[in-house]
């Protein structure tokens, strides 16, 4: 491209775009290691200390600024959130692998209109999504727990394996299946050995999407976990709500790395593919 | 018969989506909807009888016995809409130089700063308003800096303001804005471009002429993308804005775990979904069918 006065200003906009992204998130980690207690915003020392108080180890910095009690209840919402997390992925992986199979492999009446109940969930605000499921599980009895938060996660993850597997799907060669079929092995086994190991880079990449959003959903988790099933971006943001606490830093940077590695390594995945 | 076996095989694997979707995301609206239609009981249940005083309230009829119609509901509706629509504005002006960018670069350098513009979208929503809440308190960053720097003596509130609340939608959707329209953008045949500049088009005329309306569709999907959750947003206005700027998400959030006035709370949902409706509707009309011409 050539040096021109736009371009110039343009690559200015696009450091300054990166910058405005990257300078909160580069904060946060950086200040988890600040050892000042009584402003989060002045360097004073290098510490890890806010890492061992989130873990319940009593430390020199924690004495002032207690929150061991919450110890346990974070854990207990790392817990919650994995096992949700988990459950989801699976259920939904599977039902949105299928669903994708059988709206690539067959054309029938209405199915432009069933994609378009697969859009749905996507575009549906969080909050209308939340209230309407809280509203169902209330008037038909399921208690408000982990199963109603995996099926409210479900509800709308489907839809996101769906759309990934679906353009696996898209950019795939039909003569292999036809060759296996042709070569007497029946759909299953079809399935089995030529499908599936096809289509599975793209059914991996929609599991760990499933599996970040899952576990990084507040709005409707907040409106469907009872009390108990709390999990942990609901905790962080119960916390957020009572007060600014360095140990929010020193969370904040774990869920961080946890989620860059996980997109990382759903990205690269599918560009490998 | 081939047709009647491929029928059952396509009944078993959509069988198990249909069956969870109808149950678990239809059958949820539509009980909503028909809560929205309820009569509200006194400690937080509901009447069975049919009370169309849930939309009176909100849109200007009242029942003369106990419900009033209040105008604050309009207000802070129309708010919400105003928010959006700003933060339509504020990440299509970030977001479309930064898509011109990306793609004048080169196809490696492309791909590995598209990969760091998604990348803090996996970052969970509540970490990243945290950021802001610490660079905006008066205690924050910003004004630490400010201070330090001798520019401020005072600290400047912020921080539960409007501005707060957009600087924090604008950082979470970003990518929504940014995604549609570099792929528009990155489409973009240069051959179109450079014809314009040959033939005399001045930089500003290709742009208005040539790579704007070419891009349209991409800024048309960026801005429903982001306005949609903007409209229903209430964690940002929570943590950013607190009780000063209220907007219709809180306000169905206080209806459900607080003021416990739950078909209130869906007449105001169903009317966030009506505006969705709408706007996907005028969407489809307009691009989809713009997109399949050309």
């Amino acid at each position: 491209m050539k040096r021109s006065w736009p371009n110039r200003l343009l690559g200015l906009h696009g450091g300054l775009f990166l910058l405005f992204i990257y300078a909160p998130i580069v904060m946060v980690v950086v200040y988890s290691f600040n050892s000042n207690p009584v402003n989060m915003m002045i360097w004073s020392d290098f510490t890890f200390d806010w890492y061992w108080s989130i873990f319940g180890y009593p430390t020199k910095l924690n004495e002032q600024t207690l929150y061991v009690e919450s110890t346990p209840q974070l854990l207990a919402a790392v817990k919650n959130s994995l096992i949700v997390a988990v459950s989801t992925t699976t259920f939904s992986t599977i039902l949105g692998t299928m669903t994708a199979i059988a709206l690539y492999r067959y054309r029938f009446r209405a199915r432009a209109m069933y994609q378009g109940l697969l859009y749905m969930p996507m575009v549906m605000p969080d909050i209308v999504l939340g209230i309407a499921l809280l509203i169902f599980f209330v008037n038909s009895g399921v208690a408000l727990g982990r199963i109603s938060i995996i099926i409210g996660h479900s509800t709308f993850l489907i839809s996101y394996v769906f759309v990934v597997v679906s353009a696996r799907l898209a950019g795939m060669d039909d003569a292999l299946e036809q060759a296996s079929a042709d070569l007497g092995a029946n759909p299953w086994v079809t399935f089995r050995r030529i499908t599936l190991p096809l289509i599975m880079p793209g059914v991996i990449g929609g599991a760990l999407l499933a599996f970040i959003i899952s576990m990084d959903d507040l709005v409707i988790t907040y409106f469907i976990s009872g009390v108990g099933s709390t999990t942990l971006p609901v905790f962080i943001y119960g916390m957020l709500r009572r007060g600014v606490k360095p140990e929010i830093n020193a969370i904040a940077t774990i869920m961080l790395t946890l989620s860059f590695i996980i997109a990382s390594l759903g990205l690269y995945l599918r560009r490998r593919h | 018969m081939v047709l009647k076996s491929n029928t059952r095989r396509l009944g078993y694997l959509l069988g198990p989506t249909t069956l969870f979707l109808g149950i678990f995301f239809l059958g949820p609206l539509a009980v909503m909807f028909v809560y929205s239609f309820l009569e509200p009981g006194l400690y937080g249940g509901v009447e069975w009888n049919f009370y169309h005083w849930n939309y009176g309230r909100i849109l200007g009829w009242a029942d003369s016995e106990w419900e009033a119609f209040d105008p604050v509901y309009a207000e802070i509706f129309l708010r919400s809409v105003r928010i959006a629509l700003t933060n339509v504005a504020i990440t299509l002006v970030l977001c479309y130089p930064a898509a011109l960018w990306v793609s004048g670069l080169s196809p490696r350098r492309q791909t590995l700063i598209v990969f760091l513009i998604t990348l803090p979208f996996f970052v969970s929503m509540v970490v990243r308003l945290f950021a802001w809440v610490l660079i905006l308190r008066p205690s924050g960053f910003l004004n630490s800096s400010l201070i330090g720097l001798g520019l401020i003596s005072e600290p400047i509130d912020i921080i539960f303001t409007e501005t707060a609340v957009l600087i924090g939608m604008a950082y979470i959707l970003l990518p929504f804005m940014f995604l549609p329209i570099y792929a528009s953008v990155e489409k973009l045949d240069r051959v179109l471009i450079d014809a314009s500049s040959d033939l005399g088009g001045s930089p500003r005329q290709t742009f208005l002429r040539v790579t704007l309306p070419l891009t349209l569709p991409g800024i048309a999907a960026g801005s429903m993308l982001v306005f949609i959750p903007s409209l229903g947003n209430f964690i940002v206005p929570d943590i950013l804005g607190g009780a000063k700027v209220l907007m219709i998400g809180n306000l169905v959030e206080q209806q459900f775990l607080s003021a416990r006035n739950w078909p209130f709370g869906s007449a105001l949902s169903v009317m966030i979904m009506i505006v969705m409706f709408l706007l996907i509707l005028i969407y489809l009309r307009r691009v989809g069918r713009a997109g399949q011409n050309g």
